[in-house]
C-alpha cells in the first residue's frame, strides 16, 4: 500500500539536560532543511526577525546519511557562532547519503537567546518510516 | 531496550549502590552509584544508569565507572560520571569530557562583609553584568590575535601571568597551575580558533553564571581557616568553560574517532561514546587538543577574575581586593597516578577532590585538602568542601559538581515563567541579571536537586568534607 508522503515537521522532545530533535519529511533533502528550521527555532526561540538576508550556498560532507544530519547542524551551529548568522530558510539542492548542497538564508543577530553548543552523535539517526524518513539527534545547549 | 530499573542493583551502603560487571553482557567492570534512597529514586528515572553502564563498556577501562550523586541524564558519558582507563591499552573519549572541555568553578573571596557592601551590591552586580559579557557576547578588551591565542592555548594562565593579567599566587590556587605542558595548540582545528577567538573572559550561557555570594555557614572551621573563609565574607563563584572553541574540538575529536573505531577494533553502545586508543593518533592528538582547550578555559575564568577584580576596585577602592581561593575543573581527562598505575581519568560534571596528601594538592592546602566546589542552583546555596585522601580509592579522587538537573528545561518552562523566578529571587534579596527570561525558567531552583542532600551524600560516602554553605545575593546568569 502507497503511503501518503510525509510533510516536512519537528519536534522538540524532553531530555533532561539537553534539547532533542526530531525531524520528519518525504525525502533527505526535505529533512535536512526541516532540521535547519528547527534549529533556528531552538536558537532564536521568539526573537523578533528582521529581514532575512541574502542566499547563501552551505556544502557539507560526511561518512552516512545520520552523521550528515549532525554535521550540517554542526556547520549551522559553526556559522551562528562565527558570524552570528543564524539560518531561517533552506533549500536543500542535492543531498546523498554522504554530502549535502544548500541555498539557505538567515538574519545576522548580535544576541540570540538560544546558544547550541553542537548536534551530538548520541541517539543519532535518520531511518525509512512510511511516507518519507524520520531523523533523531541530541544538542548540547 | 532494557528499562533502568531492571538491572540488578545491590545496596552496598545507605549512599552507595552498585551494578555488578555481569547485569549486561558487554560490561568490563561494574557501576556505583553514590546516591541515597531519594537520590537514587531520581537517578533511576531517566537514563543515567544505562548511560553508565555503557560507560562501562570502553575498553581498558578499569576498577569502577562511577557515578555522583547530582548524576543526571546527559549523551554518551551521563553527567556526573567518572571512569578511567589504563594507558597503554585503554581509550580515551572525547564525550567523556564533554563539549564544554574544562568547564569549572573558581571561588574569589574578599575582605568585605555582606553588611559593609549592601546599600552598594545592586550597583556592583549591575557592573559585573556590563563588564563581564555573558550569553553568545564577545570581549573585544582580550582579543588576541591568532598568535596570542596560540600561546594562551599553549601556556594557560603562564600567559595570562606574563601579561599581569594573573598574579603568581593566583596560579598557585589553581589545579594545575591553569598550564597542561601536553597542550598542542597544532591539534586544535581553525574552526575551534574561530568560535574561541574573541571569547576570553565571557561567561557563555546555559548555567554559567558570575554569583556574588556570602559566607552563610562554617562546618569545619580549621579547614575554613586554611582556605581564609569566615562567616559574613563575601565571594565570588565563577562557573564557565572553554566556550565555542572547547565546544569545536570535541565536535571535531568525536567526529574523527567515530570514524576511526572500527579500525581499532572499537564497538560501543553510543556513538557519542567514540573514543580511540591514549597511544593511537588520534587519542594523542585530542589529548593534545583537549588540554590546549583546558588552558583556554583556565584563561577564560582567570580573565573573568581580572573583570571583578576591576570591579570590586571601582566599588571599594584598595578594601575590594579579592583573593582565588582554588579553581577546580569539572569536565576534564587526566593522566593521573592510581595506585602506582597512569589512569586517564575522564570527570563529565564531576570535580577532583585529591585529600592532604596528594602531590596535586596545593602546599597551602596540605593540611586540609584541596577545595571541592559544589554550586547549588541558581538562588540556592552552594558549597565549599575539602577533598579526602579516601577519595582516591573510593571515586579516583572525584566529587559531584553541583545540584544535578531533575526536570528537563521544557519541563522547568512549563512549571514557571521566567518572570516568576526573577520576583521570586528577588524577594529573597538576591540581585538578577539574566539577558533571558526563558533562560531564567529553565535554570530555576525546582530544576534542579536538592543540593542539600547531595551534598550530604558526598559528605557521609567520604568523597569530600563540608567546609561552608555560601548563599547567593546576586547572580549573573549567562
Amino acid at each position: 500500500m502507497a503511503h501518503r508522503k510525509i510533510r516536512p515537521s519537528h519536534e522538540l522532545l524532553d531530555h533532561k539536560s539537553e534539547v532533542q530533535l526530531r525531524v520528519r519529511a518525504a525525502s533527505l533533502p526535505g529533512l535536512l532543511a526541516e532540521a535547519g528550521r528547527a534549529l533556528a527555532e531552538v536558537q532564536l526561540r521568539d526573537t523578533p526577525r528582521p529581514c532575512p538576508s541574502p542566499w547563501r550556498t552551505i556544502e557539507v560532507h560526511s561518512r552516512d546519511r545520520a552523521s550528515l544530519l549532525a554535521d550540517w547542524l554542526n556547520e549551522l551551529v559553526f556559522l551562528a557562532e562565527t558570524e552570528r548568522w543564524f539560518g531561517m530558510e533552506f533549500e536543500v539542492t542535492q543531498a546523498d547519503e554522504c554530502s549535502l548542497r544548500a541555498r539557505a538564508r538567515g538574519v545576522v543577530l548580535e544576541v540570540a537567546p538560544g546558544v547550541v553548543k553542537a548536534a551530538t552523535l548520541h541517539g543519532l539517526k535518520v531511518e525509512a518510516v512510511p511516507g518519507g524518513l524520520q531523523g533523531e539527534v541530541t544538542l548540547d545547549v | 531496550m532494557t528499562s533502568e530499573s531492571s538491572y540488578a542493583v545491590h545496596v552496598l551502603s545507605p549512599v552507595l549502590r552498585e551494578v555488578p560487571a555481569t547485569a549486561r553482557a558487554d560490561m568490563r567492570v561494574p557501576v556505583r552509584i553514590y546516591a541515597d534512597d531519594e537520590l537514587w529514586s531520581q537517578i533511576s528515572q531517566d537514563r543515567s544508569l544505562t548511560q553508565a553502564i555503557n560507560v562501562a563498556t570502553l575498553p581498558g577501562v578499569t576498577g569502577f565507572v562511577y557515578a555522583m550523586p547530582d548524576a543526571h541524564e546527559g549523551y554518551g558519558f551521563p553527567v556526573g560520571g567518572v571512569a578511567a582507563t589504563r594507558e597503554p591499552d585503554g581509550v580515551i573519549s572525547p564525550g567523556g569530557v564533554g563539549y564544554d572541555i574544562n568547564c569549572g568553578v573558581r571561588l574569589l573571596a574578599s575582605d568585605l562583609s555582606l553588611e559593609s557592601v549592601r546599600p552598594r551590591l545592586e550597583a556592583v552586580v549591575h557592573d559585573l553584568s556590563r563588564s563581564i559579557p555573558s550569553g553568545p557576547g564577545r570581549n573585544p578588551r582580550l582579543d588576541l590575535g591568532v598568535d596570542g591565542l596560540d600561546q594562551v592555548l599553549r601556556e594557560g594562565c603562564r600567559f595570562m601571568l606574563g601579561h599581569g593579567w594573573a598574579l603568581p599566587e593566583d596560579l598557585e590556587s589553581t589545579e594545575a597551575s591553569g598550564s597542561l605542558p601536553a597542550a598542542d595548540p597544532a591539534m586544535v582545528s581553525d574552526k575551534a580558533k574561530q568560535r574561541g577567538h574573541g571569547q576570553l573572559g565571557t561567561i557563555g550561557s546555559g548555567n554559567h553564571f558570575v554569583e556574588v555570594q556570602v559566607v552563610d555557614e562554617v562546618f569545619n572551621p580549621a579547614a575554613a581557616a586554611a582556605y581564609g573563609l569566615h562567616p559574613g565574607q563575601l565571594a565570588i563563584l565563577i562557573h564557565t568553560g572553554s566556550r565555542g572553541l572547547g565546544h569545536q574540538v570535541c565536535t571535531d575529536y568525536v567526529r574523527r574517532m567515530d570514524q576511526v573505531m572500527l579500525q581499532y577494533g572499537i564497538q560501543l553502545p553510543d556513538r557519542q561514546l567514540a573514543c580511540a586508543p591514549l597511544t593511537s593518533p588520534e587519542g594523542r592528538a585530542y589529548f593534545g587538543a583537549m588540554c590546549a582547550a583546558a588552558n583556554f578555559a583556565w584563561s577564560n575564568r582567570q580573565a573573568i577574575t581580572l573583570s571583578a577584580r576591576a570591579v570590586f576596585a571601582r566599588a571599594f577602592g584598595q578594601a575590594g581586593g579579592l583573593r582565588l581561593v582554588y579553581d577546580v575543573a569539572h569536565n576534564i581527562a587526566k593522566l593521573e597516578q592510581h595506585g602506582g598505575v597512569t589512569l586517564c581519568v575522564h570527570r563529565k560534571g564531576a570535580t577532583r577532590a585529591f585529600g592532604p596528601t596528594h602531590s596535586e594538592t596545593p602546599e597551602r592546602y596540605r593540611s586540609v585538602g584541596q577545595p571541592v566546589f559544589i554550586p547549588g542552583s541558581m538562588g540556592t546555596a552552594s558549597y565549599v568542601l575539602a577533598g579526602t585522601d579516601a577519595a582516591l580509592a573510593l571515586s579516583f579522587g572525584s566529587s559531584c559538581h553541583g545540584a544535578g538537573r531533575v526536570m528537563s528545561r521544557g519541563e522547568a518552562k512549563r512549571a514557571r515563567s521566567g518572570a516568576e523566578v526573577r520576583r521570586e529571587l528577588e524577594s529573597r534579596g538576591i540581585i538578577v541579571r539574566c539577558p533571558s527570561s526563558g533562560e531564567l525558567a529553565e535554570e530555576a531552583p525546582t530544576a534542579y536537586k536538592d543540593v542539600e542532600r547531595v551534598v550530604d551524600v558526598v559528605h557521609r560516602a567520604g568523597l569530600a568534607r563540608r567546609v561552608v554553605r555560601l548563599r547567593p545575593v546576586g547572580v549573573v546568569k549567562g
